[in-house]
């Protein structure tokens, strides 16, 4: 497999003169190319009272311009049949782009045009409201994600990570246009950007586009805004949210090193020891072995301040205390029980083999790569991270559990009779 | 249809099984996908659930291989397993380092002929099919979506759920799955595809090699498929379910089946025309000019014996009935008035893209020729385009008044309890 997309010959960063990094790999295999145009400002660089603000930002970015309406946007793209979206993460957002090469220079440079020039027509800011509340309501349908917010909250305190991306129902029906406008000028600037663009273009054809696009794009005059995230130092908590639901969800969430930690890459590992596909050890011991559940699984988000390492399981709500027992045991056994050899080496060949399989398509590709230069980690990130994975020992893995697998912050949704009398053995 | 050629090698070996291959150049990934014409649809409606759950139980061994070794070998080389089961098929996959395949197709093979299906396995994955239930059943959309198929399906078998019900499940046994495996995992009934990093040769010998040796087929009680009732009228159907923040609308209409795949595409188009983005027809008056819901979206859905044309909304309760309403007459514009020339070309486009964007990574081919081969042949893919292309403004309005109309259709409603 491809060990690195820096050893591709092929791969050409260029930082323009207004301070706006451009990365090009050319891929002719198919004819389509790929494009994302990274901006380094995510939820995390939010006020608390305008939560939700970058999102709703990103979502008004395709709705209007200068020149352009909302609906003459949406049918330049889909005229052509390329697709055009935008996100907001926590630690950056993006907007993406997907053509057939023939149809790449219009539309990267409507996409450009939104990135610096979108009008927030007012009608358009009500009606992104609207729909951005409903959506916030909706958010209660799914438990997992009630428990999931659960959990964020008592983990992250008065830091951003503590709310999902989209805001509060409070903030986002106070947002403002000029807040919009203000957050703009602010943070989306040539310096703050990032364009990868993969496919069948050649490096000169697609950084001419880009220069075309977005080189006269006048450099900022403020500095550049430094990301200052709160400290928190989480305490172990549990709290429940009572439904008459099927299954029960019952979450425990440790605090974890941030990306550029020295325990990043172990994490990592032990995240696919415990969490990652058929063979990994919550679902053995606890799908396979029990039958506990039909979805039982852990995750461990990248972010550049602290992170989160998750385990969760649904289960017949009569099962919720054994379930959260079997889940803080797999997790917690581990600051004691060091991985042995074999199963460090299979962990290894996991991740690392998976991490190839991430890069099949262009649109994978210009995501990872952007995705690194934007949290400043580079595109030789790619490789070093691969390195790292495999220079980790057992040892390195028995320090990462024992340095952060210890406090929960438990999080369980279900029927009261079932929930309750689990959460009070907690307290 | 037209046609162009078609880039894979279709081969029907001595047993009757299928390989369809496709060398792709430049990429060091394989995708081994293995299609069954096993599907919910070949059961007996009194073993309903039985082909997902031998999908699961598919994974838990055979007398060579213990349960577990499979995902362990598979995912410790740095592959990915998995599988899905519908009503037309089962199928199984990996994607793993072209070198590694020759170590771990034969597993595959082994588990896809040779299931052991243990009995204390067997009870054991059991209780996972009923939580991965118990989850389906908070899932609204599920529960809706189980509401319209019965409405327009009512006892053919993609009337029921794939998942089966707990009732059911609890009263088979080991023994009735071993019967249905033997009876459906047969060579006739079977398409393994392989894409990526590897050449025509070494795969066939492979695929030979590793699918030898089917179990003959013993008698196992066949599926008595009802026929798909015919639409006379409005079907409607109400659901209060708890904790809904929002209602839901669906209007459904039964559609050909896969034998007839030129009126299949042009109701994609129809679909595409409607609601494919925020210039379509729906989308732009319903959600951007009235907002009237917060979002809708048309589909068209292929399957073997009766296709499904949805058109749903996410709205506000109050709205639900003025907005069946001018989806109605949406629906009967669409076949007395003439369709633009611009909107028939941006949906061509859209599709057509869509399908090209859709077949860049080896899993996702391996995907379509699969489908395509299951429940047709997997070279009746490449007539998507092509035909997608020759439908005219004419031709589909004629095809709306034929499948799309607002005297006949069902119409499934979510509301908060």
């Amino acid at each position: 497999m491809t060990a690195s997309l820096l050893q591709a010959p092929c791969l050409h960063r260029t930082v323009l003169a207004n301070g706006l990094t451009v990365l090009v790999l050319e891929n002719p295999v198919a004819d389509i190319v790929s494009a994302r145009l990274f901006i380094r400002a995510g939820s995390a660089f939010e006020a608390p009272h305008q939560a939700g603000i970058v999102s709703f930002l990103m979502g008004l970015l395709t709705k209007g311009t200068a020149t352009l309406s909302s609906m003459a946007i949406a049918e330049t793209v889909e005229s052509v049949g390329a697709s055009l979206g935008t996100d907001a993460a926590a630690d950056y957002s993006v907007i993406s782009l997907k053509t057939v090469s023939a149809d790449f220079p219009e539309i990267f440079a409507l996409a450009a045009t939104l990135l610096r020039q979108p009008s927030f027509p007012l009608d358009e800011i009500d009606l992104e409201r609207k729909l951005t509340l409903q959506q916030i309501r909706s958010m209660q349908e799914q438990p997992f994600t009630v428990a999931f917010n659960q959990l964020r909250k008592d983990m992250y305190g008065e830091h951003p990570y503590a709310l999902p991306g989209i805001g509060t129902e409070a903030t986002v029906a106070d947002l403002t246009q000029g807040q919009l406008f203000d957050f703009h000028r602010q943070h989306l600037r040539p310096d703050a950007v990032v364009v990868t663009i993969v496919g069948r273009i050649t490096p000169e054809a697609a950084l001419a586009q880009v220069e075309q696009s977005l080189g006269d794009w006048p450099v900022a005059q403020a500095p550049s805004s430094v990301l200052e995230l709160p400290v928190v130092t989480p305490v172990g908590t549990c709290s429940m949210v009572t439904q008459d639901t099927n299954q029960a969800i019952v979450m425990v969430g440790y605090p974890a090193a941030p990306v550029k930690h020295p325990t990043y890459a172990a994490l990592k590992l032990l995240n696919t020891y415990l969490g990652n596909g058929l063979s990994s050890r919550l679902f053995v011991e606890l799908r396979e072995k029990r039958g506990l559940a039909y979805d039982v699984s852990a995750f461990y988000p990248t972010r550049l301040g602290l992170s989160q390492f998750v385990a969760y399981i649904g289960t017949a709500p009569e099962n919720t205390a054994t379930a959260l027992e079997g889940l803080r045991f797999e997790v917690e056994r581990l600051q004691t029980t060091a991985l042995s050899e074999d199963e460090l080496q299979a962990a290894k060949n996991k991740l690392l083999g998976q991490y190839a399989l991430g890069k099949q398509t262009n649109a994978q590709i210009a995501q990872l790569l952007g995705w690194y230069e934007i949290l400043g980690l580079g595109v030789e990130y790619d490789q070093e991270f691969q390195d790292m994975v495999a220079a980790v020992t057992v040892g390195d893995t028995e320090a990462a559990a024992q340095e952060f697998f210890h406090t929960p912050c438990i999080s369980l949704l279900g029927p009261e009779k079932f929930v309750a009398p689990v959460a009070a053995t907690q307290a | 249809m037209n046609s162009v050629n078609f880039p894979a090698s279709i081969i029907r070996l001595e047993n009757g099984l299928t390989l369809i291959h496709q060398e792709i150049a430049a990429t060091p990934v394989v995708v081994a996908d293995v299609w069954v014409r096993a599907g919910a649809i070949t059961e007996p409606a009194a073993w309903a659930g039985m082909a997902h759950f031998l999908e699961h139980m598919i994974f838990k061994g055979t007398d060579q291989l213990p349960p577990g070794t499979f995902d362990y070998t598979i995912e410790t080389q740095g592959g990915m397993t998995n599988a899905a089961t519908s009503h037309d098929y089962a199928h199984f996959y990996i994607t793993i380092a072209a070198e590694m395949l020759p170590q771990t197709l034969p597993y595959l093979a082994d588990l896809l002929l040779h299931a052991a299906i243990p009995a204390d396995e067997f009870g054991r994955e059991r209780q996972v099919v009923l939580e991965e239930i118990l989850q389906a059943q908070d899932d609204p959309d599920w529960l809706g979506y189980q509401a319209m198929a019965e409405l327009v399906y009512a006892d053919h078998p993609y009337g029921r759920p794939v998942l089966g019900t707990a009732e059911i499940l609890q009263q088979r046994s080991p023994e009735e799955m071993r019967c249905f495996h033997q009876a459906h995992y047969q060579p006739d009934k079977m398409t393994v595809v392989i894409t990526g990093g590897i050449a025509l040769e070494p795969t066939l010998a492979m695929v030979k090699h590793a699918f030898r040796g089917f179990a003959s087929p013993p008698p196992c009680p066949a599926a008595a498929i009802a026929p798909v009732p015919t639409l006379t009228e409005v079907r409607r159907e109400t659901l209060h379910l708890p904790r809904l923040e929002q209602s839901r609308l669906c209007l459904a209409w039964p559609g050909p089946g896969i034998d007839q795949l030129e009126t299949a595409y042009g109701l994609d188009l129809l679909a595409a025309i409607l609601a494919e983005g925020r210039s379509s027809r729906l989308v732009r008056e319903l959600r951007e000019d009235r907002q009237l819901v917060q979002d809708i979206s048309a589909g068209f859905s292929l399957q073997r014996d009766c296709s499904l044309f949805t058109v749903q909304a996410w709205l506000d309760g109050d709205d639900v009935d003025r907005v069946e309403a001018i989806v109605c007459d949406r629906m009967d514009e669409l076949a007395t008035q003439p369709i633009s020339e611009a909107e028939l070309a941006r949906a061509k486009r859209l599709l057509c893209n869509d399908y090209a964007f859709s077949t860049e990574a080896p899993g996702q081919l391996a995907g379509l020729y699969g489908y395509y081969g299951t429940l047709a042949t997997a070279d009746r893919c490449l007539a998507y385009v092509p035909t997608l292309q020759g439908y005219t403004t004419d031709r589909l309005r004629h095809l709306a008044g034929q499948h799309l109309t607002p005297l006949r259709y069902a119409s499934t409603r979510l509301h908060p309890a």
